[in-house]
């Protein structure tokens, strides 16, 4: 089956998958209460007549399905409706805070699958040395290390303690300048992505490294490397040529993976740092239950989770001559 | 019928005493296995402060008045020192007592989680490798569905719906107070966390079907029910008991997430709940920030290293 027809297959699938993950979250949230009365139950001075206006200017009178189908008629013309607080348009938030958290993940994910990839296969290839000692001793600790904890930790000693690098935030706010003794935008902006991105790099690390260390050991123990040892290919030929192409297979489900699960974010970090991105957004959103912004960054997600998979599988079929695409 | 009868009973000894000298192998590999046996042990060190709590916590949990004492004594913000080992937090509530009641709490969440998810995990992939056909079809379609879901972010939606329902905090089952809004969020995690492993067991299942000793019984009259329970079940046990202890660790971990972002139930005092509160102040009471961060790492890192061992030692790849 040629590529074009496998990936019109593959988009048409999705359909159906985008449609029952909106109804399912649409539903669930529509009948856990009313957003109004939440997002105005701090506020004793608004009258119900407020109330029921406000109601009626979001459309939350109509019945569930009648909103349902206007959602989605506005999805499908690429508008996720208005937040409720504010009422800045949802397309307009998420494509602020998009970027920087695309920004903060890409830099993080690279980073961490690129280092991954010598200590995890030197790991393997010395098993049992003081290298795979540490490094795998490292890694099950990072494994375990609550992210947002090493961003505290790291402000701690970096921010407090030291006074190297900026706590919160993108950017610094020119007026203020020099932040930190940074005057040029492009070091401030660098200063202010140096500690989440290293931590998120870190935490990729550790699951990367067990992962390819794991493939590593299994794929080192099979009988076509020992017919290539045997035929005196050069080791490094058959490390990298032929041991890494087989083992590195998981690590790039997961780097799909986790570019589709990017845009989510890390909520937690991101509070941490105040990184002003799509997680924190969320974050937001959700102890307010600002419904339409949930559903846009919940459907963004869900859509660049998908898209992130069917490239995922193209790639192997590329990588993998055993693996067709049907 | 009497033969029959006869003939299940015994096939299900000779799979015990099978099983039996496994498990003992199995014991064997794990107790040369250092880095597991370490787990085990912090497992069971968690454990125990989680039985004797109150024992061992000098200060009363909250709400308690009594645990308000240091700020009476006018020690509220104090750094470590030997009357309070982890200082005190900024309200005046000692962090090691606080630590130490947290581990009913957190125990509380692994156990909780790991049982409802291994649950659906079993039923989901035991039913969907070995019946196969329509009910494969339909159970695999709805865990794609939740592999795709961004879980921890309707997590945290699922969780904040429950804290505004806001039902009375806790249940009282045969004089145990369980908190009511920390079981939902025990049960919300579960539910978004079998998908994958879901997966993994039906790889398993498939594998295990094609297997002689899964036609002997079949050809012998067993029904369905009867080979997944006492021929798949028994054989996936292992696979099983790894993820099992995989999930503890990831469901301490998203709980802390969830507490710490604020989502958490508002009637117990977890180690995320407590991060949370002293966040706005650490540049001041670091150490109120910091130690039960420590106890949420040592405690993953227990289930995580326990579980690696019991990956190793029940692997029969491995075996030498």
């Amino acid at each position: 089956m040629g590529l074009a027809k496998y990936v019109i297959r593959r988009l048409l699938y999705m359909i159906p998958l985008i449609l029952g993950i909106s109804i399912v979250v649409f539903l669930v949230m529509y009948a856990a209460g009313d957003p109004i009365q939440i997002a105005t139950a701090g506020n004793p001075s608004i009258t119900e007549a407020q109330r029921q206006f406000l109601r009626e200017y979001y459309g939350l009178n109509d019945p569930i399905p009648v909103q349902y189908v206007r959602w989605l008629d506005h999805f499908l013309h690429f508008d996720f409706g208005k937040s409720l607080y504010g009422g800045k348009p949802v397309n307009e938030i998420i494509s602020i805070y998009f970027w920087e958290t695309l920004k903060l993940q890409l830099v993080s994910i690279l980073l961490a699958f690129a280092i991954s990839i010598p200590i995890g296969v030197y790991s393997a290839v010395k098993q049992r040395s003081w290298f795979d000692y540490i490094f795998s001793g490292i890694s099950i600790a990072g494994v375990s290390f609550p992210v947002f904890f090493l961003g505290i930790i790291f402000i701690l000693v970096f921010s407090y303690q030291l006074g190297w690098l900026p706590s919160a935030g993108a950017h610094g706010a020119p007026q203020l300048w020099p932040v930190f003794g940074i005057q040029n935008p492009f070091l401030d902006e660098l200063a202010h992505l140096a500690m989440p991105a290293t931590v998120l790099t870190l935490a990729g690390l550790a699951y990367n490294t067990r992962l390819l260390r794991a493939g590593m050991l299994e794929v080192l123990r099979q009988d076509y490397i020992m017919a290539a040892r045997a035929s005196g290919i050069p080791e490094r030929k058959i490390l990298l040529k032929y041991a890494l192409k087989n083992a590195i297979m998981p690590l790039i489900t997961l780097l799909g993976m986790s570019i589709g699960f990017a845009i989510a974010g890390a909520p937690a970090t991101e509070t941490v740092f105040s990184w002003p991105g799509l997680g924190r957004a969320y974050v937001t959103a959700a102890s307010r239950l600002d419904f339409p912004l949930i559903m846009g960054i919940t459907m963004i997600i869900t859509i660049m989770i998908l898209v992130a998979n069917l490239i995922t599988d193209i790639s192997y079929a590329a990588i993998d001559p055993r693996i067709s695409i049907d | 019928m009497v033969s029959l009868a006869l003939r299940k009973r015994g096939s299900r000894k000779g799979q015990e005493r099978r099983s039996a000298s496994q498990w003992a192998v199995a014991w064997r590999r794990f107790k040369k296995h250092k880095s597991g046996l370490l787990g085990l042990g912090m497992v069971v060190a968690l454990i125990l402060v989680a039985i004797f709590h109150s024992f061992i916590a000098p200060y009363p949990a909250r709400p308690d008045p009594n645990a308000f004492l240091p700020l009476y004594e006018g020690e509220a913000g104090q750094p470590p020192s030997w009357k309070h080992p982890f200082g005190t937090t900024i309200i005046g509530n000692d962090v090691f007592s606080e630590v130490v009641h947290g581990t009913v709490y957190t125990l509380y969440v692994a156990i909780g989680t790991t049982l409802i998810a291994m649950l659906i995990t079993v039923v989901v992939g035991i039913s969907s490798g070995y019946l196969g056909g329509k009910i494969d079809d339909l159970l695999m379609r709805i865990t794609e569905v939740f592999l795709v879901f961004p879980s921890l972010l309707l997590i945290l939606v699922f969780a904040r719906i429950y804290q505004l329902i806001n039902p009375e905090p806790f249940w009282n089952v045969l004089g145990i107070s369980i908190p009511v809004n920390l079981t939902m969020i025990v049960v919300i995690v579960a539910v978004f966390a079998w998908a994958g492993n879901a997966r993994v067991i039906r790889g398993e299942v498939l594998a295990l079907k094609e297997k002689e000793f899964i036609q002997a019984a079949k050809s012998l009259g067993a029904n369905s029910r009867w080979i997944m329970l006492r021929h798949i079940f028994p054989n996936i046990l292992p696979q099983v008991i790894v993820i099992a202890t995989l999930t503890m660790a990831s469901a301490v971990l998203v709980e802390a997430v969830v507490s710490f972002l604020g989502f958490g139930d508002p009637s117990t005092i977890t180690w995320g709940r407590m991060m949370e509160e002293s966040f706005q102040n650490m540049s001041t009471t670091w150490w109120a920030e910091v130690f039960p961060g420590l106890a949420v790492f040592f405690t993953v890192l227990a289930f995580n290293l326990m579980g690696d061992g019991i990956s190793d030692a029940l692997n029969p790849r491995l075996r030498e």
